[in-house]
């Protein structure tokens, strides 16, 4: 995806934005299928009592009127229109909805929309790109820790973290430290492997 | 062309998951989306007698709340949940007021937001006139049928067995399981230019042109199924959800785009799983260890309304060269949503028990476990007595025992012990799964540009069909991975088959195979000439032209050209495991080592060796994950994963997945694996069988011999849990 077009999608977005009046600003941020077509999701209605949130996301300043009862994931998957994250299970068991939290993994789908004014949050979308992956993104691909691909971003966002925490010096400390994370096609080799691959690579926080 | 035998290549789509660009169904990005919500049914059999939404309609944000009275027009069909295709059976929620499983939908509630259809769904009170259940086979009004499922039987085997010098005569039970795969099962539907899209994570995007279309009284060809990715599927997602017809038609009702993500503990109540199953094996033995008689008599769990067979006998007697042989299959009925197939959905629990059992057998005649079954072995079906397309499962055995160093098992239980005291076990098993194909209808692109599209039938599960897809375009057409467009999983491209029962690869291989050999021959028919070494879209842009296009139709051994229309229109047909010259099955050898911890009885499987006869390996890296998954399933099933149902209620009591457990990071171990390689040209030209589910057949049993052997205790149920072992 070019910069252009990029900066093309940002003022379409900006508008609409604009005209609602309940995202204040939400640039870059679209998953590219919503770029590909031209278009982007209305803005969701909010219902309930709204919370007011500021934060950062990869990268990008935003703010927004959200539902109070909006988890992060659902704000980022059914409001700004970031898919990566993805819902398991909704109850904090399943880690596919992994993102970072001012550096530190959480699960999305337990921490309130609300909790994260004043954060920086960080996706899949935001560690790597097209052209540079992240390190860790490489090193999945390497050793094929994935199959049907549903929890692996949850999976790659966990694996940084656990590489930061200090937690991957040995296999068995990866395999603890990633069991939060449930593989069901059974990627689990293939992600230890990859793991190892990218850790001296990926600076300890 | 050569055939590379083990191509080791990335995962083709492995660069969009690891950016999460993949989009899954639920992650479609559609203008105007409104969301939905489920009020899952409390009683496990009975009649709604009222509901109230009053509340519901209250709630800010929410748009309609659907009961029975509005879907009282959806028809059930054959293509319902749990009819498996016949007619008559099946039973959709929310047509009525009848309710025939607990959690299944009594409401749907639609809104503009997640938050607001959930609070709304809340909201809703139902009361209903309950009246009596089975939840368990076990229970008194549990219904068992009079005529078995199936009966499968080869000489005097009651004579045999009473005449053989070692019997063994042993029960095992199977508990129920639950796939869940990690994308929840979901739908959406939208109208998108003209037509009734639903997006939906599924091993079957024809069942909505073909089924939902009839369910709904739509024009099937207004109707098309996309599923691009699907988040796992094993089984689960391989036909209509009970809520798919809901949403499709709260889409019609409103005139608006709905999606509805099922919760995780509703799906426990509205999905397929593996029912329980109990299995008594009694096999008979002469002094040399050959194997005189097998008789096998299983019962399996069954909805009061559906038609999913009991089919455990149809492998086992087609693994060793039984002399005679008798078994039958049953079900009972009991008042649950129907099961269905999860992975190796027969063959598992099958060879969970035939294998164990096997391991008895052995124990009893004094022989190695692995020299007993190679002393069994045999080219040709016991049963039909059909020769096999090829077996290599000596080949498995051998090569596994030397990878896994089995020489260093001694056959007294607990004799080799770890350095920190615990007790080492080492055990075998082996598993067959049926070689079967589909139909297929091919249409391959190629640009002048270098670009190459292609279009045909079949689901990425994780799988690595898209993987499969590239390796023969690759090696035929030398085309670039990433210049390769595969479009799949959407009747919008081309007529889908179900994807399933491991024939994904041995249908999509011949596919892509004989579309890329008749690429060839046309550019050669254009070029005038036989096609030199340059590379093909290069030969292509010399004739001026900007692109070519051929259709292929494959048509599997053993059919006929009507599979294609069938295939048109949605239906289901596949191929073998009997063909008319020969039997053709996967065969896979699996090794476990076990570590049982003394003082808790904690089982640790340390290292799993896994050798697989699936003919030709198309990519060796996707190739051993998926035999590692299947070994990780097998772990699962034999340690940890069992739905514990509530016979007071109903329902099972551990429907998430911090209580229902499957295998994390920490209870995996090494696990290798390789393949014989050897192609089975007898099936088809790509010389393949399938892999996705003879990867977890044998793999539990292994794991359950492997405690023997360090515990000296035979558990014949599943999971087996610490408590088993104090």
């Amino acid at each position: 995806m070019s910069d252009a077009h990029d900066s093309k999608i940002f003022e379409v977005t900006r508008r609409q934005v604009l005209e609602v009046g309940t995202i204040v600003s939400m640039s870059g941020m679209l998953p590219a299928a919503a770029q590909a077509q031209g278009s982007v999701s209305q803005p969701t209605p909010e219902n309930g009592a709204t919370v007011r949130v500021s934060f950062q996301i990869n990268g990008q300043p935003g703010a927004m009127e959200i539902d109070a009862r909006a988890s992060l994931l659902d704000m980022l998957r059914e409001r700004l229109g970031l898919a990566g994250a993805k819902k398991g299970c909704d109850h904090g068991q399943c880690g596919a909805c992994t993102v970072h939290i001012d550096g530190r993994r959480v699960a999305s789908c337990l921490t309130l929309a609300a909790k994260v004014d004043g954060r920086t949050v960080t996706t899949i979308e935001g560690i790597g790109s097209a052209d540079a992956l992240h390190p860790m993104q490489q090193a999945f691909i390497d050793h094929d820790a994935l199959q049907c691909g549903y929890c692996t971003p949850g999976q790659i966002m966990a694996a940084i973290a656990c590489v930061k925490e200090g937690h991957a010096s040995t296999p068995e400390d990866i395999r603890e430290y990633m069991s939060g994370n449930i593989c069901r096609c059974g990627a689990y080799v293939g992600i230890v492997a990859a793991i190892q691959q990218a850790a001296p690579q990926i600076e300890r926080g | 062309m050569t055939q590379e035998p083990t191509a080791d290549r990335p995962r083709i789509d492995a660069y969009e998951k690891v950016l999460g660009r993949a989009l899954y169904a639920a992650d479609q990005p559609i203008t105007g989306l409104l969301h939905a919500m489920t009020v899952p049914a409390t009683i496990a059999k009975g009649r709604i007698e009222a509901i109230d939404a009053t509340a519901a309609q209250k709630v800010p944000g929410v748009v309609r709340v659907f009961t029975y009275e509005d879907f009282s027009q959806i028809k059930t069909t054959p293509a319902a949940r749990g009819a498996y295709g016949q007619p008559g059976k099946g039973h959709q929620p929310m047509t009525s007021p009848v309710v025939r499983h607990r959690g299944e939908a009594v409401a749907l509630v639609v809104a503009e937001t997640l938050e607001a259809a959930i609070e709304g769904a809340e909201a809703i009170k139902v009361r209903y006139a309950s009246g009596p259940f089975s939840a368990r086979m076990e229970d008194e009004l549990a219904s068992p049928e009079a005529e078995p499922d199936r009966q499968l039987s080869s000489g005097d085997a009651q004579a045999a067995f009473a005449a053989a010098n070692h019997r063994i005569d042993v029960e095992y039970l199977h508990p129920q399981q639950h796939h869940n795969p990690i994308e929840l099962i979901s739908t959406t539907a939208a109208f998108e230019d003209g037509e009734l899209r639903i997006y939906e994570g599924t091993q079957a995007a024809s069942a909505f042109a073909g089924g939902l279309a009839g369910m709904m009284g739509m024009d099937p060809t207004r109707l098309r199924g996309v599923s691009p990715y699907t988040g796992g599927g094993f089984g689960q997602k391989n036909g209509i959800q009970e809520q798919s017809v809901l949403v499709a038609s709260a889409a019609a009702l409103l005139r608006r785009p709905v999606k509805l993500v099922m919760p995780r503990g509703q799906l426990f109540h509205t999905a397929s799983y593996r029912p329980r199953s109990r299995h008594r094996i009694r096999l008979g033995a002469d002094e040399q260890g050959r194997l005189l008689a097998g008789l096998y008599e299983t019962v399996q769990q069954n909805s009061r309304y559906d038609g999913f067979a009991c089919d455990h006998g149809a492998n086992p007697p087609r693994m060793y060269g039984y002399r005679t042989w008798q078994g039958s299959d049953r079900i009972v009925r009991v008042d649950t949503q129907t099961p269905g197939h999860q992975r190796a959905p027969h063959e598992h629990p099958s060879s969970y028990a035939t294998e164990c059992a096997m391991d008895e057998l052995a124990e009893a005649v004094g022989m190695d476990p692995v020299e007993f079954r190679l002393a069994n072995d045999t080219q040709n079906d016991p049963i039909t007595g059909k020769p096999f397309s090829s077996r290599h499962l000596a080949g498995c055995l051998m090569r596994g025992a030397e990878m896994f160093d089995w020489n260093r098992r001694r056959r007294e239980p607990g004799a080799l012990v770890a350095d920190n005291g615990g007790l080492i076990g080492l055990g075998v098993a082996c598993g067959s799964y049926k070689g079967s194909m589909t139909a297929a209808v091919t249409t391959l692109r190629l640009f002048a540009s270098g670009r190459c599209e292609i279009a045909t039938s079949g689901h990425e599960m994780g799988q690595g069909i898209r993987s499969v897809i590239a390796a023969e375009l690759i090696e035929i057409l030398d085309v670039d991975p990433t210049k390769l467009e595969i479009r799949i999983g959407d009747t919008g491209h081309a007529p889908q088959h179900i994807t399933a029962g491991s024939w994904g690869t041995g249908s999509v291989a011949p596919a892509a195979r004989s579309a890329a050999m008749k690429m060839r021959e046309e550019l050669s028919a254009l070029t005038g000439a036989p096609l030199s070494e340059e590379p093909v879209h290069v030969q292509l842009a010399r004739t001026r032209r900007l692109s070519l296009e051929v259709t292929v139709n494959t048509i599997p051994l053993g059919k006929d050209g009507q599979v294609i229309e069938q295939l048109r229109r949605g239906i289901p047909s596949t191929t073998g495991p009997e063909y008319p010259e020969f039997m053709a099955f996967s065969w896979i050898a699996h090794f476990a080592e076990v570590h049982v911890e003394t003082s808790t009885g904690r089982v640790r499987v340390k290292r799993v060796v896994s050798v697989a006869d699936c003919g030709r390996v198309m990519n060796r890296r996707t190739a051993e994950s998926q035999v590692r998954g299947g070994v990780v399933w097998g772990i699962g099933a034999a340690l940890r994963e069992a739905g514990e149902t509530d016979p007071r209620f109903g329902g099972v009591l551990n429907n998430d997945l911090a209580e229902y457990v499957v295998p994390v990071n920490a209870d995996i171990g090494t696990i290798d694996v390789d393949f014989i390689g050897e192609p089975d040209f007898k099936l088809n030209m790509s010389g393949v069988k399938g892999l996705g589910e003879v990867a977890m057949v044998g793999a539990a049993a292994a794991v359950v011999n492997a405690v023997y052997n360090a515990t000296g205790r035979r558990i014949r149920h599943l999971p087996i849990r610490i408590e088993d072992l104090l």
